[in-house]
């Protein structure tokens, strides 16, 4: 039987244990970008994706309905600025695509 | 092609703002590519809070840096750079590793790569991917691209903290 694969397997994980600390007060929060963890005891474990078009690991919602954005170019989830972007100008700049304009720039430069 | 752990036994980082130097022994350390076209992943990030004795949010940013550090200079007492597999030789460009540095890095104020606040006071952060493509990448030994950097910014109360980060350099 062939195995299903899934994208989900793609995830990277996060935990931030507040369970023996006392977490962050609502402002620290806000300033950390932790709206999640006001609080203690804490445990927060979720999956994580690094966009495909700024390397920015980002952490999945876990309560997010509206549909996350994708670049169908290189078929990978992307965050929300470089959704924007990729809207605007359709072009993908992957990191597939980055590394190899890179190393084909430092080839030329070294001829 | 060999994963190599960089770490700090305890330090109390300085919160820095973006664009400034970060001073030495002030934060746990950069990652420098050792040549203009090694690459290097970002495997996992571990931060142990440390703090003794009170409420400590301590924001950690993993971010490339908007300057790189040049001329390296003595590392903080419990810095380390070691392989994870003993058979591990040794790179003719290895990258470079450390917080002490002539130099001084900065922070970029755009290109933040993870968000790895914690208090510090009894708190822990792990991050780690899961597959090569979801590792993001330190290309070169140049700006932006070839540096990142975990050091604090600013706000919150910084504690100490006994972090390390996975890297492999391909």
């Amino acid at each position: 039987m062939p195995l299903l694969f899934s994208k989900r397997s793609l995830d990277g994980f996060v935990e931030i244990d507040h369970r023996e600390s006392p977490g962050f007060t609502e402002a620290e929060a806000v300033a950390a970008g932790r709206s999640y963890l006001i609080g203690a005891p804490k445990h927060f474990k979720a999956a994580t994706f690094t966009c495909s078009h700024c390397d920015q690991v980002l952490i999945k919602n876990p309560l997010r309905t509206r549909e996350r954005a994708h670049c169908i170019q290189c078929d990978r989830d992307i965050c929300d600025p470089c959704g924007v972007t990729l809207k605007l100008t359709s072009v993908c700049q992957c990191q597939a695509k980055r590394i190899n304009e890179f190393m084909a720039q430092a080839c030329r430069a070294a001829v | 092609m060999a994963r190599r752990t960089v770490s700090v036994t305890t330090i109390t980082p300085t919160a820095t703002a973006d664009t400034t130097n970060l001073v030495d022994s002030t934060y746990p350390f950069v990652l420098q590519g050792g040549s203009s076209t090694q690459l290097n992943r970002i495997w996992e990030v571990n931060i142990t809070g440390q703090a003794a004795s009170s409420s400590s949010p301590t924001f950690m940013l993993l971010a490339r840096d908007s300057t790189v550090a040049a001329t390296a200079g003595s590392n903080i007492t419990g810095f380390a750079d070691a392989p994870l597999d003993p058979a591990t030789v040794a790179l003719t460009a290895a990258p470079l590793t450390g917080d002490a540095w002539t130099t001084k890095p900065q922070r970029s104020s755009t290109l933040k790569l993870l968000n790895c606040s914690l208090n510090a006071f009894g708190g822990n952060f792990f991050w780690r991917a899961n597959r090569v493509e979801e590792c993001p990448a330190v290309l070169g030994n140049t700006a932006s691209l070839g540096e990142v950097s975990l050091s604090a910014f600013t706000g919150g109360t910084v504690g100490a903290i006994g972090p390390h980060m996975v890297y492999e350099s391909l």
